[in-house]
């Protein structure tokens, strides 16, 4: 978080740091939408000073790629993520819908 | 009793080749056909398609599908349809199909559908063109999938399903930012279902949300995203009257 002024604050010296955490989780979904993934279905919000990272993803390349643009876009900034790889197993069981 | 699986939002990409086959060669043993709830490619691009296209080919059970938004991004809906259709899928945009299950005929009604939200916190047709074409789109289709499940009941189908990439309800979208709610789905296509009736509303795109809901009008509704279901497809038994009331 101590870090999150430097990079974006150009010429706002006094910039609360918070308003550039919203501002580059915000640019880190535009990201994840528009680059090679096209993925809409991960969150990120800011909880307490850091950067929750959540979400299930087609593939172990997708949680890579996603993984590795959460660390590019925030650098310096407290992260925990939580994204997992969608199952792919039958189901064991049916629902009946009388 | 007609035992349906479904999936939506599986999102395949080059990387995903031979991910969900090994689970759909197993349909056979426990479902009667499997219903595709849209977002089948991350891009709808045409290379992303046949990746669906080859997971799909040669099923021993009808595959019935409609696109979701991310198979539109590419602006090529038509190519993915065409290779889809190639495969054998039964790809829907406003319009019904029917299968023959052990002898009960089992109407699929199929439509993309589209946001605009829920009833008390719903976009109106008002104000600039953009607007009021936003929630044109969501009426047209709608109104398509409200015709093709009257057109189905017209065929005499004893069970009907209306299959859509868009909520019909909120209750379904537990668990998503309520903000997001109106890009989430619409109640245009609740109300199309209830007026026409359905034995089950199945869609997709909402991957935080919730699994069960229910229409206004008392219709089942199933969010079937892969990210919600957690696994390749759900399964869903339907009755016909007749079996009820023996």
């Amino acid at each position: 978080m101590s870090e999150t002024g430097a990079g974006r604050a150009h010429g706002v010296g006094h910039a609360p740091a918070a308003e550039n955490v919203e501002y580059r989780v915000a640019h880190l979904r535009d990201r994840l939408a528009t680059e090679e993934l096209g993925e809409l279905g991960v969150r990120a919000e800011v909880r307490a000073g850091s950067v929750v990272v959540t979400g299930t993803v087609p593939s172990t390349q997708c949680r890579e790629t996603v993984l590795r643009t959460v660390r590019e876009e925030l650098t310096g900034i407290s992260v925990h993520t939580d994204v997992v790889v969608a199952e792919t197993t039958s189901p064991d069981h049916a629902e009946d819908l009388p | 009793m007609i035992r349906v699986a479904a999936v939506g939002d599986i999102h395949m990409g080059p990387d995903s080749r031979g991910l969900l086959r090994p689970a759909f060669d197993t349909l056979p043993d426990c479902a009667d056909l499997l219903l595709l709830a849209g977002d089948l490619t991350r891009h709808g691009t045409p290379e992303e398609a046949r990746v669906v296209a080859q997971e799909l080919r040669g099923l021993p059970v009808p595959v019935v599908a409609v696109l979701g938004n991310h198979d539109h991004h590419d602006e090529q809906p038509e190519k993915v349809t065409a290779i889809l259709q190639d495969a054998g899928v039964r790809v829907l945009e406003g319009e019904g199909t029917v299968v023959e299950c052990d002898g009960t005929r089992l109407g699929v009604a199929g439509a993309k559908g589209f946001g605009g939200g829920f009833v008390g916190r719903s976009a109106g047709e008002f104000g600039e063109p953009l607007m009021k074409e936003f929630v044109r789109y969501t009426r047209r289709s709608a109104d398509a999938l409200h015709t093709a499940l009257e057109e189905l009941a017209d065929k005499g189908c004893e069970l009907r399903i209306a299959l859509t990439h868009f909520s019909p309800v909120a209750d379904t979208l537990a668990g998503e930012p309520p903000e997001i709610y109106p890009f989430l789905g619409s109640y245009l296509l609740a109300e199309a279902i209830d007026t026409a009736g359905a034995d089950l509303s199945v869609h997709g795109h909402a991957h935080a949300g919730t699994e069960h809901g229910m229409t206004a009008g008392g219709v089942r509704v199933r969010n079937v995203a892969q990210p919600v279901i957690r696994r390749a497809f759900n399964v869903y038994q339907l009755h016909t009257a007749e079996l009820l009331a023996e």
